[in-house]
């Protein structure tokens, strides 16, 4: 359905059709603020003319004139949605722009290295900044976060309260940082948030066997519907349940895809259900070598099948004193590596340059 | 399925003291319970001491940083060392004068294989379980993993692939135990010498450091790769002799005599909770004892 049949007056008409914003798709997913700043008209009407086109939609599905099967949708809408999806960031800028903004909701993504590459930090990193997406929201326009709670699972026993503590403060720390340059006069009243309520919004599950493992994952759906707030999977690793006791090799890669199937089906179905609800899942992996073409190489663990189970797949890995982080699979953003640092705050842009000078 | 509670686990999350304030400092308190802490370092540089001072140590109470419970030591290092222990008990209990008999509330299981110290884990859990003793057990240090596993495997494909699931396993069973009964596990690693070309594989960094040195030589730890995912944390023991106090021997008129020192540093490779720091010790006739730089 076009623009120009929507009961709007001609000069705003006019000035959606300049602006790009030909169909009433096209006008799905755009926030009125931004519509507003486009268009350079009030508020109010940016709100109208968007109230109208969902109405305006509306009527065209149950014409029926969309799409052929229900639930079904086309590559443009896909392509709109996509840019509206909001990106978690890792508090990295380079890592951001490696992951092109941010580490992508309603997808799978695997992030692989050796001990003590802090594929753990990482995780808390994610976490900690996720929660401070959730007051972000308050700030228009800081990081674009969406808000919500994170479920973290724990195969390996490595998750660590006090380390949790110390990133949910340093994000504390950053926000009231931000909103005091945001807004030129500090508002004491913005940053009422407090450690304790960061840790409060993260479940955190301890789990001993695979059994236990895949349980849980059965489990998640239902978590999820009874918690909408849950914007993010962490589970830290995936591997560790599954590289013992495992002498059929056939039963584990069974066990394996049919866990990733569901962690994407629960990534996709909750992203779906409300339209601003986006689930993003982090899987953990470890790494191990590969006998290939004579020699040995460094690869992540679980297999080649298991490689095809992830949307992203990113590996950590150490060169010289710097620790880097490499893309090496995703559907839309070329292979690179970017460095990274881990800091007592969390993980933070490589210092590498600052570093040599103190070294001089 | 219930999540935990966090803000409960951060008032529970305890650390187990090494006795010593200098390297408790930089180990963040000491050994952190519900997990696996691994202590890697060439043979003389400490690592038995270190986790006979612990085990003393764990007795302490609470307000000491200690956890207020027995240890149980595992060796499979042949003999056991009663005397030493005898010594820095006598040592303990001179500095804590309520423990008259610290030894009491440490039990010595010895281990002669992999397979044996997973037989023995039923034995342990129910020995853990028994919590109406006057000190339940809240430490179990194995000394030294690498043994069992160096000894009894063939360095062939088939052999190694039932050494790293046998390594999944007793790590597996460990974590639950740790977890469930909020226990500190302390395993001790020994270091193999790297060989050859310093490139490929054998350039892989794990952790802080950019490679491991002892003795002037390039070690890294025991086991590999896949039992590096096997713990929380590792912890690096290095000693490195040093020349000190050249000028000594000129005021004598004789030739220039060379007084060589070992010194001994403890270094966090990788802990999910803590940065990078080293420290250095010395081991004295007390026990081990950190040097303030």
């Amino acid at each position: 359905m076009e623009v120009g049949r929507l009961p709007i007056s001609a000069t705003l008409r006019g000035k959606l059709i300049s602006s790009g914003y030909t169909t009433l798709s096209s006008l799905a997913s755009v926030s009125p603020s931004n519509l507003a700043r486009e268009l350079e008209i009030s508020n109010n009407e940016a709100f109208e003319v968007l109230k109208l086109a969902s109405h305006g939609r509306g009527l065209d599905r149950s014409e029926g004139s969309g799409a052929i099967v229900n639930g079904a949708e086309t590559a443009w809408d896909m392509l709109h949605k996509e840019q509206f999806i909001p990106r978690i960031t890792t508090s990295c800028a380079d890592l951001d722009n490696l992951l092109g903004g941010g580490i992508n909701v309603s997808e799978v993504t695997e992030i692989g290295g050796v001990p003590g590459i802090e594929i753990k930090r990482h995780n808390l990193f994610v976490r900690g900044n996720r929660i401070q997406l959730a007051v972000n929201v308050q700030i228009p326009g800081a990081f674009g976060g969406v808000g919500g709670k994170a479920v973290y699972i724990d195969t390996e026993g490595s998750f660590m309260v006090e380390r949790a503590l110390q990133i949910a403060e340093a994000c504390i720390e950053d926000m009231s940082d931000y909103s005091v340059l945001l807004k030129k006069n500090a508002i004491p009243h913005q940053i009422q948030i407090e450690p304790k309520n960061i840790l409060e919004n993260i479940f955190y599950f301890r789990v001993c066997s695979y059994t236990e493992q895949i349980a849980l994952i059965n489990y998640l759906d239902k978590f999820i519907t009874e918690h909408k707030d849950v914007k993010v999977v962490i589970v830290d690793s995936v591997t560790f349940h599954f590289r013992q006791n495992f002498d059929d090799l056939a039963l584990r890669t069974r066990l394996l895809s049919e866990m990733a199937l569901k962690l994407m089906k629960l990534a996709k179905k909750f992203s779906l259900a409300v339209r601003i609800n986006h689930l993003v899942v982090v899987l953990f992996n470890q790494v191990t070598t590969k006998f290939a073409e004579g020699s040995f190489q460094l690869t992540l663990a679980l297999g080649d099948s298991w490689s095809h189970s992830c949307t992203n797949r990113i590996i950590l890995y150490w060169n010289g004193d710097e620790r880097y982080a490499y893309l090496e699979k995703s559907p839309s953003l070329q292979s690179a590596s970017a460095p990274y640092s881990v800091t007592c705050r969390g993980i933070r842009n490589s210092t590498s340059s600052n570093k040599r000078t103190k070294m001089m | 399925m219930t999540p935990e509670n966090l803000l409960h686990l951060l008032q529970t999350t305890q650390k187990c003291t090494f006795g010593c304030p200098t390297i408790d400092r930089s180990v963040g308190g000491g050994i952190a319970c519900s997990s696996l802490t691994e202590i890697v370092a060439e043979s003389g540089c400490g690592k038995t001491q270190l986790c006979l001072q612990l085990s003393l140590c764990a007795q302490l109470p609470l307000s000491n940083g200690g956890l207020n419970a027995s240890s149980l030591y595992i060796h499979t290092e042949f003999p056991f060392p009663f005397r030493r222990l005898q010594q820095l008990s006598q040592a303990f209990s001179s500095s804590y004068p309520q423990f008259s008999n610290p030894s009491d509330h440490i039990f010595v299981e010895p281990v002669h294989s992999a397979h044996q110290l997973f037989d023995i884990m039923p034995k342990i859990e129910s020995s853990l379980e028994n919590r109406n003793s006057h000190l339940p057990i809240r430490l179990i240090v194995i000394d030294s993993i690498a043994a069992l596993f160096r000894s009894d495997f063939d360095n062939t494909p088939s052999d190694l692939k039932r050494r790293s699931s046998l390594f999944f396993k007793i790590s597996g069973k460990l974590k639950l135990l740790a977890k469930k009964y909020s226990l500190a596990v302390v395993l001790t690693n020994q270091v193999v010498d790297l060989m050859g070309s310093s490139d490929g594989l054998n350039a892989l960094r794990i952790g802080n450091l950019k490679f491991l040195c002892s003795s002037e030589r390039r070690v890294c730890p025991a086991l590999g790769l896949a039992w590096a995912n096997c713990v929380n944390s590792r912890l690096f023991l290095s000693r490195n002799e040093e020349v000190v106090g050249e000028g000594e021997g000129m005021v004598n008129g004789s030739e220039l005599v060379q007084r060589r020192k070992t010194r001994r540093w403890l270094h966090v490779v990788f802990a999910p909770h803590l940065p990078k720091s080293s420290c250095e010790y010395v081991i004295n006739r007390e026990g081990v004892v950190g040097v303030e730089s």
